[in-house]
């Protein structure tokens, strides 16, 4: 996969920092409410969690390696989660950094491998190729759990939508290796946002 | 009689008076295409830059976001499917930096995707090791003595001299052999001088090199607010 940032005499692509403190940037038509839901902080195997960085410092290819926050779980109305997340070190690849659970399962997995292909893990959509090591990427997803639409946001523009059933979500992000991942990989997320309509 | 002031010597001119200079990219429209496209157009980039930065946000007051970076000779960028009845914020900077000497690559055939399992990759991590800087760092300084170590059968170490102060921050810039343009592989914070490179199947005979890179002062803020997403009742 080619990556996507382009320079002198180059091609364009994504690439992203942020350089201020974030504000209310609540996406789409409210109105909205913010709220901040609870969370606890999840380490298995080599993964680590210190504030909002999140680390996997193994390159192990098996087992439970993941650093995370779970946050509470929700059943109604529409709800919208933002954040930035920057990729300081990612040596491994297939990384999960955000999922949306449902009551069967993870409902949305948004992950990246080497090069930064963002991807959708279940059925492997390409979303974006902007998440180059180093450069921040902000991430909203709007769930509406009303009719189970979700839409996931890259950057300002909808790059994957998908329908699910009802019952309880609830949001995580971090750093967690796939299936078929493995890290290291270090991830500092910043700018994270709830709200709700 | 007319006095011609050549531009330059009138930006001089008002540089000393304090005047600002012009803002890059001034002229820059935002239009939307759809209810949920924007395209971004201006006239000209800041004279002598290495390329532009474009960056978005949806609150006035930020975070703002480095959307792209384009070369110095871009003058438009289209923001696709956008966030339905949004509005979104957009400014255009010049990217100012020289680049290190070019370095090659040479990798043998690629094997798996993957990093061995257990293996340890401490050494990929972005590090400052003074004792690499050779020169008092300056504005601008270009970095210095790239090297490139290969460390696994798809793994890159650089390493070189910082010699820069103030900037904001870093790229390591590939060229893959047969590309007809240089892309960004990492963007790395200012100061450090060592960082792992896991390559992709494209990069295993590639040129590399470094920059170091200061934002110039943004365009006039420019805005557009979205409409309805396509199918939307």
């Amino acid at each position: 996969m080619k990556r996507p940032v382009a320079l002198i005499g180059a091609v364009v692509a994504a690439l992203v920092l942020t350089t201020a403190a974030p504000a209310a940037a609540v996406v789409e038509a409210g109105p909205w409410t913010s709220y901040s839901p609870s969370f606890n902080v999840q380490e298995r195997g080599c993964g680590s969690v210190n504030g909002l960085t999140f680390v996997l410092t193994c390159s192990t290819a098996s087992g439970d390696q993941r650093a995370e926050r779970r946050y509470a779980t929700y059943s109604s109305g529409v709800r919208q989660f933002e954040g930035y997340f920057r990729i300081t070190s990612m040596p491994g690849t297939r990384i999960s950094l955000k999922q949306t659970f449902g009551p069967d399962g993870p409902f949305f997995m948004l992950a990246v491998e080497r090069g930064g292909r963002l991807y959708a893990v279940h059925g492997g959509d390409t979303l974006a190729t902007g998440a180059t090591v180093g450069t921040t990427v902000r991430v909203n997803t709007v769930h509406n759990t009303g009719n189970g639409a979700h839409r996931t946001y890259i950057n300002g523009s909808n790059r994957h939508s998908q329908t699910g059933g009802s019952g309880g979500y609830y949001d995580k992000f971090g750093a967690y290796r796939t299936s078929s991942g493995q890290g290291p990989a270090t991830v500092v997320w910043s700018g994270v946002q709830f709200w709700r309509r | 009689m007319r006095t011609t002031v050549p531009a330059a010597a009138l930006l001089a001119l008002l540089t000393a008076c304090g005047a600002p200079p012009p803002a890059a990219a001034d002229g820059l429209t935002a239009t939307l295409t759809s209810p949920v496209d924007v395209t971004l157009r201006w006239p000209a980039a800041e004279p002598g830059a290495a390329g532009q930065i474009v960056e978005f946000a949806t609150d006035a007051a930020g975070p703002w976001t480095i959307l792209a970076f384009l070369p110095a000779d871009a003058r438009a960028y289209d923001h696709p499917d956008l966030m339905p009845e949004t509005t979104f914020h957009y400014r255009v900077r010049p990217l100012r930096g020289e680049a290190s000497p070019v370095v090659d690559v040479r990798l043998p055939p690629a094997g798996a995707d993957e990093p061995a399992a257990d293996t340890d990759l401490g050494w990929a991590d972005p590090r400052t090791e003074p004792a690499r800087n050779t020169g008092a760092p300056r504005p601008g300084g270009a970095p210095t003595g790239l090297a490139a170590t290969v460390m696994t059968r798809d793994a890159v170490r650089f390493t070189w001299s910082d010699n820069a102060a103030g900037e904001d921050g870093q790229l390591l810039e590939v060229l893959p052999a047969g590309a007809a343009a240089w892309t960004v592989a990492m963007a790395v914070d200012p100061d450090v001088n060592a960082v792992g490179l896991m390559t992709l199947a494209t990069e295993r005979r590639a040129s590399f090199r470094v920059r170091a890179v200061t934002y110039g002062p943004a365009s006039p803020v420019v805005r557009a607010r979205t409409g309805r997403a396509p199918g939307d009742s």
